[in-house]
């Protein structure tokens, strides 16, 4: 039986696994450094980033917004960004943001997005992670930005992860591109090895995306299974946050954001992951339920940069979200879609403590079609500063189709 | 051989217009005049009733369990109850989801829980297996999120039974219509806070973009004004535009529920659920949709109706709906299929079978008789024809509806308004695959108290080995054309082949041969339809 498993095995290019000392996926040996990390970390159904970061002595603004739909005095300052004399203010339920943003590792990038009208989630989610900005280019480009990137890694490597129950759309086309909601009590398949081995057996031979998709699941589920810290009965250790990190009040962010802290110290070689925070869809009101999810956005990202203090400096955490919301409220105390939004950006190597991007005002002739924020900092703009950050050189011209840089925000120290 | 009647083509249809099949049913089918008859049965599942299904579903026994309320409001609670809720009308639903009156949040839960414990056993048990699918395929596309709220999770019978059911063989605009008036879309995509002044677009956008002429034909990003839009002029615009979306919203402000609100100082409305229209809340000035002229103080609803009438009789309405049901029934979306089924779709467009008449002829294309082995299951359909194929006879449970969520299927709770699309890579990842495993083993040694795999009658009448235990299963699954199949399994298994398992109908051997039919299941075969 052993011998079978161990061909069965082999046949699925695993037999290196089973044979302590022959890994081929310790990366963090001497002289060999973790590679660099960039998460993105999407706020699904469009964020009110005029109510997350207010220009909160803004004439216009006060105009237009219900009192309860904007930060006031009770926000955190956060200088005035591009144009002398806005006060931009922090939403009151950040505190760990404004406290990354004082230390400068924070910055803030305001009325961001999509260069072209689309106040569609779905169409403008699309866009993003194929990153492009006009929905002709829809059909003709197959694959997320990140693939294009070249992000792609060998079996047994875990470098892309989604950690969620379905690959996010910038790894589109990337085979080795892994979804992972947890690692729960480790990641085997059920039933022991009888079931593994029948699977290797059933799986090795066969044809097609299924067939495709259980090789891979065995070869990545066993690649992470045997770095989970096992106690002496076998049983995977419960993950244990490094110093004073405190996860629990992220909410629904909190697992995602443990398994990506844990996949990092694991160092099973990731280059790229993706993590959603819903819940920001706030036709209808708005007030409590984008509070609720301000505090779950910083007090998770909080614990994630208290957690990884030997990893600060080689991760990039960009904060978007597809779009931003009407600049004047409906009768439901919510907002409805819009345009310009928020960026964020985290990490050791940021020149942060500070808004960034040009700001469009909020004057009716200023506003995109007269009703919302516009877009003056393409998200491209920001993505094309992190990857040159993180692979040491700008992005290929495939990987933004059609988009020109315009000049750096300068996101980075140099 | 006749593709009608051809016993491997009828395995794959019935696994696609329905669960899978049952072990004869095949054979059954291709000797009472093979699938176009089973089709033609099919569409008419009012002509006769279901009263096995009726029997099973009230002997369903879900479990209700949760503790004493702090401050003495309630006892604990932990027992095996009926599913009493099923069609219970939404008046009498509103008590669980208004929030008023003290009780743990299991209570309130309780209607979800249960048409969802009724969708696992109707899919296993039901005879009208293309109805079911259809209702999955409609609840999909008129996705409510379920979970987002407790308040939700009370409506869910009522949207099951008398918004969603009585329509998916119906009339699309009918529906559409049922749908635009129910409390749980009203709650969910706000529509029920909507007023004139400064509307809720949140509806109208999505009425739009998912339920009606879809993405393709949002044309923002190509014109700014509603009569840049080619064809406008005539009344007949191509495709809509964000000035379309805020005017139809204007057009459902005051297409409320009966929540109690104050509509003003004096008058107060009922406290039942139940949709209403406040004439008061309502935004009568005149509006342009489509191209189209709406005069000014139109009668009550005449200008949501007009809005609904609109969009249902779109071209572009027609082609998103015949793509997506070719889609999910056919597993691929051949465009000659589409268009015919489009075609239909529109000549059909006032009749009350409509839906019908379309999914006959996607049933009866040769596109959908031709196609095998391309469609993933997913994951209910999965432990459904699992439990089909081995006569489970399936007891729905809460931890069986956890594993087949662990498949990346969480039934009534996908989170955003586009409702679980049919792209099969979000079933396809690590831990989804993983998942698919573990839930064939679950169903399989009735990990979840999801009943006893009852081993076939070949297997318990002389001690079986292993390899008479994969060449009995390999039959029921499907898979008897596939002894490389078996020959997988057997080598994988590690037990000696021709070794007894032990005696017949002992529940050690019972256990080994559900685990042997699990292990095959596990196929790529298996996985898709």
């Amino acid at each position: 039986m052993m011998n079978l498993n161990r061909r069965a095995l082999l046949r699925l290019g695993l037999g290196s696994l089973a044979l302590p000392g022959l890994s081929r996926l310790a990366f963090a040996g001497p002289g060999n450094e973790p590679p660099q990390l960039l998460v993105l970390l999407h706020l699904r159904g469009g964020c009110d980033g005029l109510n997350l970061v207010s220009p909160s002595n803004d004439p216009d603004f006060l105009a237009a917004r219900a009192s309860d739909l904007r930060v006031g005095e009770d926000g955190f300052a956060l200088g005035s960004g591009a144009t002398a004399g806005t006060d931009f203010r922090l939403h009151a339920a950040a505190p760990a943001l404004f406290e990354l943003y004082g230390a400068g590792h924070l910055a803030v990038i305001h009325a961001a997005g999509l260069s072209a009208g689309n106040r569609s989630h779905f169409v403008a989610i699309d866009m993003i992670e194929r990153g492009i900005a006009d929905t002709t280019a829809l059909l003709k480009t197959e694959t997320g930005w990140l693939t294009r990137c070249g992000r792609g890694a060998p079996a047994g490597v875990v470098g892309c992860v989604s950690v969620g129950a379905t690959p996010s759309g910038e790894f589109r086309g990337l085979g080795s591109a892994l979804a992972l909601p947890d690692l729960g009590g480790g990641l085997l398949p059920a039933g022991g090895p009888q079931v593994a081995s029948v699977l290797a057996n059933l799986y090795a031979p066969a044809a097609g995306a299924v067939a495709t998709a259980g090789r891979d699941a065995l070869a990545a589920l066993a690649a992470i299974d045997r770095r989970l810290p096992r106690d002496a009965a076998g049983k995977v250790v419960p993950y244990a946050p490094e110093g004073n990190a405190n996860y629990a009040a992220a909410g629904e962010l909190a697992r995602p954001l443990q398994v990506l802290a844990q996949l990092i110290k694991m160092e099973v070689g990731l280059t790229s992951a993706t993590l959603d925070l819903g819940g920001w869809d706030t036709h209808e009101g708005q007030p409590g339920r984008f509070r609720n999810q301000v505090a779950k956005l910083s007090s998770g990202l909080g614990a994630l940069w208290e957690d990884l203090p030997g990893s600060r400096d080689r991760t990039v955490v960009v904060v978007m979200s597809e779009f931003g919301r009407r600049l004047r409220s409906n009768k439901s105390n919510g907002t409805d879609h819009g345009r310009g939004g928020i960026a964020l950006v985290l990490g050791g190597r940021v020149r942060g403590g500070r808004v960034l991007g040009p700001w469009p005002g909020l004057a009716t002739e200023q506003l995109d079609e007269h009703v919302d924020l516009a877009v003056s900092t393409d998200y491209r703009q920001i993505l094309t500063e992190v990857l040159t950050e993180t692979d040491g050189r700008t992005p290929a011209a495939p990987v933004f189709p059609g988009f020109s840089p315009s000049a750096p925000l300068g996101l980075f120290r140099t | 051989m006749n593709t009608a009647t051809d016993p491997s083509i009828i395995a794959s249809a019935l696994a696609r217009a329905g669960f899978g099949a049952r072990p004869g049913e095949v054979t059954g089918i291709a000797a009472s005049g093979g699938f176009p008859a089973w089709v033609e049965r099919q569409l008419h599942p009012a002509d006769d009733p279901d009263s096995d299904l009726d029997a099973r579903l009230a002997a369903v026994r879900l479990r209700i369990r949760y503790g004493a309320a702090k401050d003495g409001a309630w006892g604990a609670m932990d027992e095996m109850r009926p599913l009493a809720l099923l069609e219970r009308p939404m008046e009498a639903l509103w008590p669980l989801a208004d929030g008023k009156s003290k009780m743990d949040g299991a209570e309130r839960r309780r209607p979800r829980d249960e048409v969802i414990a009724a969708t696992l056993v109707r899919a296993v048990h039901s005879r009208w297996q293309l109805r079911e699918v259809l209702a999955g395929f409609w609840h999909d596309h008129f996705n409510v999120d379920f979970f987002q709220s407790d308040t939700l999770a009370a409506t869910l019978p009522a949207y099951d039974h008398a918004v969603i059911r009585p329509h998916v063989l119906g009339n699309f605009r009918q529906m559409l219509e049922t749908v635009a008036t129910s409390t749980a879309m009203l709650l969910y995509l706000s529509n029920r806070s909507s007023r004139a002044g400064a509307a809720n677009e949140n509806y109208g956008r999505e009425l739009f973009e998912l339920h009606t002429l879809g993405r393709d034909a949002y044309l923002n990003d190509r014109y700014d004004r509603w009569r840049d839009v080619p064809g406008a002029g005539e009344g007949r615009p191509q495709g809509y535009i964000d000035q379309d979306v805020y005017e139809a919203a204007r057009a459902f402000t005051g297409w409320t529920i009966e929540d109690g609100a104050g509509v003003d100082g004096k008058r107060k409305l009922p406290e039942t659920g139940r949709f209403t229209y406040v004439e008061a809340w309502h935004d009568g000035y005149q509006k342009r949709v489509l191209g189209t002229e709406f005069s000014p103080f139109a009668a009550p609803m005449a200008d949501g109706r007009q809005v609904l009438d609109l969009v249902a009789g779109h071209p572009a309405t027609a082609r998103h709906l015949a793509g997506k049901l070719v889609q999910r029934l056919v597993g691929r979306h051949p465009e000659k299929l589409v268009e015919a089924a489009a075609a239909e779709w529109r000549k059909s467009a006032a009749a009350p079978d409509q839906i019908a008449r379309v999914a006959r002829l996607i049933l009866l294309s040769p596109d959908f008789l031709a196609t095998k082995g391309e469609r993933l299951r997913r994951p209910l359909a999965l432990a459904a024809a699992f439990a089909r194929a081995t006569g489970l006879d399936l007891v729905p449970t809460e931890g069986l509806v956890g594993a087949i969520a662990g498949c990346g299927q969480r039934l009534f709770g996908w989170p955003t308004p586009t409702g679980q699309p049919d792209e099969e890579s979000q079933f396809l990842g690590t831990q989804a695959m993983r998942g698919r495993w573990a839930l064939l083993l679950g169903l399989a040694e009735n990990w979840w108290g999801t009943g006893a795999v009852p081993s076939p009658v070949a297997l318990r009448t002389t001690p079986p080995t292993p390899r008479t235990a994969v060449t009995a299963w390999l039959e029921p699954l499907g898979l008897a054309e596939r002894p490389d199949i078996g020959a997988a399994v057997l080598t994988g298994l590690g037990w000696p082949p021709d070794q007894v398992l032990g005696p017949p109908a002992a529940p050690d051997t019972e256990r080994r041969l559900a685990r042997i039919a699990a292990l095959c299941a596990m196929a790529p075969a298996f996985q898709s339809v």
